[in-house]
């Protein structure tokens, strides 16, 4: 039996199964549940399955492909839906990862409540999408709703969700970072607590101010966190869509890719009534996002691990 | 970090003193894990349901979509039926509306379901729609999901028009069809025209020159739920409609290149549709939710409220000494175009083509549709009845009686775009595209881009 | 990928945070001041925007349906539970929650069990392809959800609307494992060779040693986990069809109709189906920032 390293430390011989053993039933399931559904999407992307019993399924090649990227006007609006994915997905990130290194640097210091104050940022991490996309809408309620009232103190009028795309978009972003920077803080906070203190104390002996220790102390040892909260508000903010489904539906002008898939998985596009069940295509749509993902995932990847060499080493 | 470090080796101490505890000795007794392993085990799944047998118990599985007042009445109807059928229980499932068509298409691929509410089938696709995706209903029964009620003697109590129009498919009976709304008109404020010495407007003229005369007189000419985005599409399809009085048609031209979006007559349409969208609508209704618009309307400073029949009670629960009408929206300049009402067939039955039971499911669709069971579910959610001895004997009932002669099935009912077509290319929707809704300022320049949006769908195939 | 493969390092959860005020001058002091008073209204700002929405759900609760059209922003006239009350019936909340406590916590439990015992080996390089395991689960990060073939894959095993295939649903979680592996990486190998030394058996040093020194990550798996499992709203629509089934969040459409929906009594029914998880987080969040610490951040 050679399955464990020479690093195994505990008993060998038939006994060295016992690691193996005990990893099968978690790593099956993940193969069965996970892996296995994942790459039948990628086949299903090639054929025009329609996700129901009593259909041939047939093998279309690149067809479904061809018709998302290059067919008619439709690629038009993927192409735009694509575009529209990467600007929120900058925005979010952006100012998602500021935002959280300010909250987490305030909250780092000995201030009275803080333990409150980020209990209060993190809650909404645990409401989920469809919670927090209720309470933004009810939050957001022009003619009468809370912010509108305010906007309107100062003669300003919005037409929130219900309006212009690009306002309407603007929204769902100021609404995801607003769910999920309580998590990109609390990572920074997390990072924060691994800087010894004697750093900083070496530091302002030899006369820092609190810039300076931001800049020379905290940001260098902070490279883990950094990259932890670069990459996945890269990876979370390109896949997220719910939001879009909660707060404003399917309109021109404002869908994000993950929507597409959806909407065109599942016939949402029209409102339910003539809508066609079209799974091959809205996983062909699922494997362009994918790539998109991976490739976006990959370059900031490689950004980090340089910056981390640099930081680091 | 001093403290740290001393936590830390009080935890690594603590940590090796552990495996002398757990390693020394065989008892068995745990430290606390935090994750206990799966001791309650997940229960046994449900029994599949036994062979149906003569009088043997069975268990019918119906699917409907959540639509409260319908909800209710089924409640009740299935209590009596239970009653009256000691050996069937009803299952009753409900889901959101966006969500039928998924529960129904998962349900059916199960084999787990019976008895299908299925909204009224819309325009199959046409010899003339090339590579046209075929909507789902067709789907299914092509994939022989659903039971052939061809012949079913209950079928014969629905009008034939329903029966054709909204549940059969070459020739053969798939789903009896419950009832149908109109969306194409506008509720009428009477008193508010009285007080402002109007008619109700027969022609587009007439309906611009009220608007004028209400806002004069410091009123709003019109309402609707602008938030949830349809409503704007929708209260502007009787203007699609008053424009191309044959939707059908007008389908087939666009397909065939007979009619334009661009064309004379569409630009017009496209005109008028944003004339209705940034003129005719009071401001603010982008915050206005659908639920919302009647108790607004309700105030009585507007004078009209475009929008489906379904808005009835809210509107009449929300005021009931408000006195209103509900007549075609005026969008032609020629009074005789004004008298439709279109729209759709909603809700319907249909039974899974191998469900177990179908002696129940089909005793189940018999009692439904017996004459006072099906008055009773007509008076309780106010569609239009399908079976002509029903009759909508409510304030809306009244009102409508006149156009219903009119009734004719509305544009997105007929309407399958080409595969490849943009988003704009469905310009019965373009009212919800101009500003405030959306970004469109020129309708010219917008019934040339839907044309584009169309005519890339149609070169693509 | 740094997240994901992080040099082994020692934990060090529990560093007290960096103190503002060292021995300083007077004008030192007030300028640290100065920085205390910044801080806190730029932290009091920020709780606006996060209280403020929760008030509104909170006092949308309380309010009749025609107040709330007529006054939403407003005060309720009165503090009744009436919402609370028919959300409650209506939702048929109390038969469900059995069916959402049962789902969250076995599904949780085996979840995160199942993982540890993943990630251990991965996390100490015992196996070989290691590595490559690990990989498989990073990438599952990009995957797009598969619904319709995990949907297939439910079918066939015969698990449609049961509730051994609505848990089987919920019983990975990659993000899950990377934490409890770059948490157990911070744990020092002389434990492991000290009790192998010792002659502990593999089985009871991963149980018994293993399992309570990682509290902390797996605390944080189990609140993460645990609160997609109880939010989920799209999977019991297509995976239960038995009303005896359903679980809480299923209630909810009950006050969406097709045309409309009943603001007050859903803000009530969500303010119901959140307290659990609140509770739950609440309990546990002690763990949770150095469950991450060395989880997700060490590098």
């Amino acid at each position: 039996m050679k399955i464990v390293t020479r690093d195994y430390l505990f008993a060998r011989g038939w006994r060295s199964a016992a690691p193996i053993l005990l990893l099968l039933p978690g790593f099956g399931l993940y193969l069965l549940i996970a892996v296995g559904p994942s790459l039948a999407t990628a086949v299903y992307s090639f054929t025009d399955a329609t996700g129901i019993r009593g259909i041939a399924i047939n093998w279309l090649g690149f067809e479904n492909y061809d018709e998302f990227l290059f067919r008619g006007a439709a690629s038009r609006d993927n192409i735009a839906a694509l575009w529209r994915t990467l600007v929120f997905s900058f925005f979010v990130t952006t100012i998602q990862f500021g935002l959280g290194l300010v909250l987490a640097v305030l909250l780092n210091s000995r201030l009275r409540g803080r333990t409150i104050f980020r209990t209060i940022f993190f809650m909404p991490v645990i409401l989920g999408v469809a919670i927090q996309g209720l309470i933004w809408k009810l939050f957001l309620l022009p003619g009468g709703g809370p912010v509108a009232e305010i906007f309107s103190w100062i003669g300003w009028s919005s037409e929130f969700l219900g309006g212009q795309p690009r306002q309407a978009f603007a929204w769902v972003i100021v609404v995801q970072i607003w769910a999920n920077v309580g998590i990109t803080m609390v990572i920074f906070l997390a990072g924060m607590q691994t800087i010894p203190e004697s750093l900083y104390e070496a530091a302002r002996i030899d006369g820092a101010n609190g810039w300076q220790l931001f800049r020379n102390v905290t940001w260098p040892l902070l490279t883990p966190a950094v990259n932890t909260n670069f990459l996945l508000n890269i990876v979370g903010s390109l896949q997220a869509w719910q939001l879009f489904l909660v707060l404003i539906g399917y309109r021109p002008g404002t869908q994000v890719l993950g929507y597409l898939v959806f909407a065109e998985g599942f016939g949402q596009t029209s409102g339910s009534v003539s809508s066609a069940f079209r799974q091959g295509y809205a996983a062909a749509a699922s494997i362009a996002l994918f790539m998109l993902v991976l490739v976006i995932a990959l370059a900031a990847n490689a950004f980090v691990s340089h910056r981390e060499k640099k930081y680091l080493s | 970090m001093k403290k740290s470090l001393t936590w830390r080796l009080a935890a690594v101490l603590l940590a090796f003193g552990l495996i002398g505890a757990a390693c020394g000795s065989d008892d068995s007794s745990s430290p606390a894990t935090t994750a206990a392993p799966a001791a309650t085990d997940a229960p046994a799944p449900d029994e599949p349901e036994p062979e149906p047998e003569m009088a043997e118990d069975v268990t019918l599985r119906v699917l409907v979509h959540q639509n409260p007042p319908m909800v209710e009445f089924m409640e009740a109807f299935n209590e009596s039926f239970e009653a009256s059928h000691p050996h069937i229980t009803i299952d009753l499932s409900v889901v959101e509306a966006g969500d039928l068509s998924i529960a129904t298409q998962t349900r059916l691929s199960a084999n787990d379901i019976d008895v299908v509410g299925i909204f009224g089938f819309s325009n199959a696709a046409q010899s003339y729609m090339s590579g046209a995706v075929p909507p789902n209903w067709q789907t299914l029964i092509e994939a022989g999901l659903l039971m052939d009620l061809t012949g079913q003697p209950f079928v014969d109590n629905y009008d034939e028009a329903t029966i054709a129009d909204a549940g059969s498919f070459n020739g053969k009976v798939y789903s009896i069809n419950l009832g149908r709304v109109s969306y194409s008109g506008m509720f009428v404020n009477k008193d508010l025209l009285a007080a402002n010495g109007l008619e109700v407007p027969t022609t587009w003229g007439e309906l611009v020159t009220a608007c004028e005369v209400v806002k004069a007189a410091g009123n709003e000419c019109m309402t609707v739920g602008g938030a949830d985005g349809w409503p704007v599409f929708v209260g502007a399809y009787g203007l699609l409609g008053a424009m191309y009085p044959d939707q059908e048609a007008l389908v087939e031209g666009l397909w065939t290149g007979d009619i334009t979006w661009d064309d004379d007559q569409s630009v017009e349409m496209f005109r008028r549709m944003q004339i209705y969208t940034s003129d005719m609508l009071e401001q603010g209704v982008t915050g206005l939710s659908h639920d919302a618009g009647p108790p607004r309307y309700a105030a009585g400073d507007v004078a009209f409220m475009p929008t489906g029949v379904w808005q009835a009670p809210a509107l009449e629960s929300a005021e009931p000494d408000f006195d209103w009408t509900y007549v075609p929206f005026p969008g032609s300049d020629n009074a005789e175009d004004n008298q439709y009402l279109f729209g759709k067939y909603d809700q319907g039955w249909a039974i899974a083509a191998d469900t177990p039971h179908p002696e129940a499911a089909l005793a189940y669709l018999e009692a439904f549709s017996e004459p006072d069971n099906y008055q009773a579910f007509a008076n309780a959610v106010g569609f239009i009845p399908t079976q002509p001895t029903a009759v909508l004997d409510t304030h809306l009932g009244r009102e409508v009686a006149p156009f219903l002669a009119n009734y004719r099935v509305g544009f997105e009912q007929y309407w399958v775009a080409p595969a490849g077509a943009g988003q704009w290319a469905n310009g019965s929707q373009a009212a919800a595209w101009f500003s405030p809704f959306n970004e469109w300022t020129d309708h010219v320049a917008l019934a040339a881009q839907a044309q584009a949006d169309l005519q890339a769908g149609l070169d693509a195939n | 990928m740094t997240v994901l493969n992080p040099t082994p390092d020692a934990a060090g959860a529990s560093v007290e945070p960096p103190s503002d005020e060292p021995q300083m001058d007077r004008s030192g002091r007030t300028a640290a001041r100065r920085r205390k008073l910044f801080s806190y209204a730029i932290l009091l700002a920020f709780t606006a925007l996060y209280v403020g929405p929760m008030l509104m759900l909170v006092l949308t609760a309380f309010k009749s349906l025609p107040e709330f059209f007529k006054n939403p922003t407003g005060w309720p006239e009165s503090f009744g539970f009436g919402n609370f009350v028919e959300a409650w019936e209506k939702a048929n909340i109390a038969r469900y929650l059995v069916n959402s406590v049962l789902y969250t916590a076995v599904a949780t439990a085996i979840c995160v069990f199942t993982s540890v015992l993943v990630a251990f080996p991965i996390a100490r390089g015992y196996l070989k392809g290691a590595k490559y395991i690990l990989l498989l689960y990073v990438v599952a990060l990009f995957l797009p959800p598969a619904l319709i073939p995990q949907f297939q894959l439910i079918l066939n095993l015969g698990l449609f609307n049961t509730r051994t295939g609505f848990i089987l649903l919920f019983l990975v979680n990659p993000i899950g494992l990377i934490i409890l592996v770059n948490y157990i990486k911070s744990i020092p190998r002389e434990l492991d060779e000290s009790a192998a030394v010792d002659g502990c058996g593999y089985y009871r040093f991963v149980f018994k040693i293993v399992m309570p020194l990682i509290r902390p990550a797996i605390a944080t798996v189990t609140v993460l986990h645990a609160i997609g499992i109880w939010n989920e709203l799209v999977l019991p629509t297509i995976y239960l069809t038995s009303e005896n089934l359903y679980p809480v969040t299923r209630g909810l459409i009950v006050f969406e109709g097709l045309y409309g929906s009943n603001w007050p009594a859903l803000a009530a029914a969500v303010l119901i189906l959140m307290t659990p998880m609140l509770v739950l987080f609440l309990f546990l969040q002690r763990y949770i920032i150095s469950g991450l610490t060395a989880g997700a951040v060490k590098g």
